[in-house]
């Protein structure tokens, strides 16, 4: 309890613990679904996500190449052709929902044009981007396999 | 000297080990990641592998000679 007042009134702030000193996390063993959504957990504080933000940028880069990673700085977007639909490509955004385009005169398998897929535990938007990346590029049916289609863009509920 | 990535909210958090080294360290680093990386699997973690520089998901059996694994989140829709 101590802990979550000093979250919510910012109070000793002191310096995040650097990542490497810390124990592991290995979040596939936890449940996070009381987790509020766009955050990482109460004890969470500015610094922290300031952290991991920077932290999950190096890997992000170094995941998707310098040439993919200076196109999503320079338009925002990658686009990821698939291989199960001739014609159609995945549009990925950071933090964003995936946007499903169609060359002219090609159908979309799905009835509306975005795919909402979050990752089942929080991660920083462009840790989860460029685990995106890799499921569209390597392991298109999961992303058939899971997407929910929706009508609107909107930012993803699990990435902060 | 190679190492395993794990995405989490921190951003990542890395273990690393050099199999040019025979000690019980090293052992000891490479048998933790093997684990790390079977449960993440069993638990619907997919695994990408750096190839010849670049990160592709991987299905195969852990190998400590890789250059660097990652351990990419399980998605869900909605």
């Amino acid at each position: 309890m101590a802990r979550f007042f000093d979250w919510l009134f910012r109070r000793q702030l002191e310096l995040p613990v650097p990542v490497t000193d810390r124990a592991i996390e290995l979040p596939w063993t936890q449940h996070w679904y009381h987790i509020p959504k766009r955050t990482a957990g109460w004890d969470f504080r500015e610094e922290d996500y300031q952290a991991a933000r920077i932290n999950a940028r190096i890997v992000a880069k170094d995941t998707l190449g310098a040439d993919a990673w200076n196109q999503v700085r320079r338009t925002g977007y990658i686009d990821v052709p698939s291989r199960r639909f001739p014609g159609l490509s995945y549009r990925l955004r950071v933090g964003r929902r995936i946007e499903v385009r169609t060359r002219p005169g090609v159908d979309s398998p799905w009835p509306f044009p975005y795919l909402c897929i979050n990752p089942v535990y929080p991660l920083p938007e462009e840790e989860f981007f460029a685990h995106l990346y890799l499921y569209a590029r390597d392991f298109e049916d999961e992303i058939i396999r899971v997407g929910a289609p929706q009508p609107w863009d909107q930012r993803l509920g699990r990435t902060f | 000297m190679s190492r395993l990535i794990i995405a989490n909210r921190r951003g990542h958090q890395v273990l690393e080990w050099d199999t040019a080294l025979d000690t019980e360290e090293t052992r000891e680093a490479i048998a933790e990641a093997e684990r790390i990386i079977n449960d993440a699997r069993q638990r619907g973690c997919a695994v990408s592998r750096k190839v010849e520089g670049q990160h592709v998901l991987d299905k195969g059996r852990f190998d400590p000679e890789a250059e660097e694994y990652q351990i990419i989140a399980p998605i869900a829709g909605g």
